[in-house]
């Protein structure tokens, strides 16, 4: 697990209106160079890396549950809060980012 | 002419509990009528001789049920609102084998075996959900599209001998009933109606349980036999000695008990009712106070009182009526008195349990340990009607507890109920350790609080033939 928020340059990025991102949404978005995936699952927002741990491949299209979303080209899932990885063929977490709504916005913290 | 008499003029499995009413009187009694499916009885005696105990104990008996009892019924694999969209699919684990349960599109749902036809390998791990546009191995890459059509293979020149066309995933036959999704292994298995019988899938139709989602999943593995694990859920003989906080207010020995067919048995076990064990030993107001719901949330702080002259059963039916439609958001106006209070059990052989009813909404699931054969996999899954606004909300993630952990321990459960399951499964434990130490060589049943046990296992030697 690692929450990429401790970097001394970090700082909250405004990504999204939150009307554009409705409920069991996602969407992936690119901030200072890094791929993430802003998702809202039962009325709470996450910030995850859009890259799997796995192979490398983009989270974006996988399905979202119950606080997880799942690869959709091997299966491996991550916890949305924590970036934990629940099952095989994925072992390592991968990064979350911390998220907030300022004025309507979200905002990740990257 | 004493109860003795009478009881000696009855034939086999025609003795009822003396001095007690019936189920079928009790309900007669309610205020908002019940309908046909519980307005019915469908007894059999089935015999009266002991059933062996090799089945709970011997682990060769285990291994045999694999191959001819697992491998050739009808078993609850998930719901479909496990899978709502085209692609998403569910992984189902049974002893050694593993099923991806696939919505391939809006009205076909397939369930193929899950491994890899290059060299073996899990296409999705044990337990897992997701979606995929097509079901690539973590391995080597062969990939096939979600219809189960080979789409892709490494290094296609180096498997001239193989015939990627026919490479098509295998599928167990899939048959969906009331938002369940079943499967079958057997290729020549009757369908999914022929097996159930007439009367079982009239009463499953009934319920519309495709209208109900999940509100929470837990699982636990307890320490027993698969078979004897649900042996323990199908009688209410055992609540006066197990679950003596739940008799006074659950007709334990006046349960009815039913019998269709070959794969489906059930009991109406009464709430809101003084166990006969318990008559003139509490009042009304008692019963009220110690009626356990499975899903008591719905109730919030709210307190009951019994009116001079009134039944607990009554005041339960007028209360319980407006609380859970507030509590759910859902519409009980011709919901009877019955399916609000009364605790239906009903077993679709071998894995499953249905309880119909409002204020005990379960399924139950047993599935046998594949390491161990006196261990079982349960799971207990409570459903609520859809909320009136028509969202389905996302089913509740599974909660697994450790072997040790309390039942009440689950984030959710109902510490009445959770505390009942306590008692059951420290029961199991003491049921398997004593059968292997016995010097008795089977287990005796009523002929008729125990008859779904015998029904049950009389399906069991169905399949296995014991003496083949």
């Amino acid at each position: 697990m690692s929450t990429e928020t401790s970097a001394a340059s970090a700082q909250f990025e405004r990504v999204l209106k939150l009307a554009d991102l409705p409920a069991g949404s996602k969407k992936a978005v690119e901030i200072n160079g890094k791929c993430v995936l802003v998702c809202n699952v039962n009325s709470k927002l996450f910030a995850i890396s859009n890259i799997c741990s796995h192979n490398e491949k983009p989270l974006e299209r996988g399905r979202l549950g119950n606080g997880w979303i799942a690869c959709p080209t091997h299966g491996a899932r991550f916890d949305l809060a924590t970036g934990a990885a629940l099952n095989l063929p994925a072992k390592l977490p991968v990064a979350t980012f911390e998220v907030r709504t300022t004025d309507e916005w979200i905002e990740v913290l990257v | 002419m004493s109860d003795t008499i009478k009881l000696a003029d009855l034939k086999k499995g025609e003795a009822r509990c003396p001095g007690a009413p019936s189920t079928q009187d009790i309900i007669a009694a309610d205020k908002v009528a019940a309908p046909g499916w519980v307005r019915s009885e469908s007894y059999q005696f089935l015999g009266d001789e002991d059933i062996s105990k090799d089945r709970y104990i011997d682990p060769a008996y285990a291994k045999k049920e694999i191959t001819s009892l697992w491998a050739k019924t009808w078993q609850f694999a998930c719901r479909e609102e496990h899978i709502p969209s085209v692609g998403d699919y569910h992984v189902y684990d049974l002893g050694p084998y593993s099923f991806i349960i696939t919505r391939v599109a809006e009205n076909d749902i397939r369930a193929y075996y899950n491994a890899c036809l290059h060299r073996g390998t899990k296409l999705r791990a044990s337990g897992t959900e997701g979606n995929a546009e097509e079901f690539k191995c973590s391995f080597h890459g062969w990939t096939w599209n979600i219809d189960g059509t080979h789409k892709e293979t490494l290094c296609p020149w180096d498997f001239p001998h193989v015939e990627f066309k026919k490479l098509t995933l295998p599928e167990a036959k899939v048959e969906r009933l009331g938002g369940f999704v079943f499967i079958n292994m057997d290729k020549d298995a009757p369908t999914l109606a022929e097996y159930l019988g007439p009367a079982a899938k009239s009463h499953i139709d009934a319920w519309k349980l495709e209208n109900r989602y999940i509100y929470l999943h837990v699982s636990k593995r307890l320490p027993c036999n698969w078979k004897l694990a649900i042996d323990a859920f199908l009688e209410a003989y055992h609540v006066i000695e197990t679950h003596p906080q739940v008799a006074p207010s659950n007709g334990d020995a006046n349960t009815q008990y039913d019998v269709y067919g070959e794969h489906v048995n059930r009991f109406i076990s009464p709430l809101g009712v003084v166990s006969p064990h318990l008559y003139g030993k509490i009042s009304e107001q008692d019963v009220l106070n110690q009626f356990t719901l499975g899903d008591s949330s719905a109730m919030g702080d709210t307190k009951l009182s019994v009116k001079d002259g009134g039944t607990a059963r009554a005041v339960m039916a007028e209360m319980f009526r407006g609380m859970f439609e507030k509590a759910t958001n859902t519409d009980l106006s011709k919901v009877s008195d019955s399916e609000l209070l009364d605790c239906f059990s009903y077993t679709v052989f071998p894995n499953i349990f249905l309880f119909p009813g409002i204020s005990l909404p379960m399924i139950y699931r047993f599935r046998p340990d594949p390491r161990d054969h006196r261990k079982c996999i349960y799971e207990v899954l409570f459903m609520r009607p859809l909320p009136l606004d028509g969202n389905r909300p996302m089913p509740a993630e599974p909660i697994h507890l450790e072997d040790h952990q309390s039942f009440c321990e689950a984030e959710g459960m109902d510490p009445g109920f959770g505390a009942i399951l306590d008692q059951d499964t420290d029961n199991l434990i003491l049921q398997q350790e004593g059968l292997e130490a016995s010097a008795k060589p089977g287990l005796t049943l009523g002929n008729y609080q125990e008859i779904r046990v015998r029904h049950f296992e009389r399906a069991v030697d169905k399949y296995v033939k014991p003496n083949s």
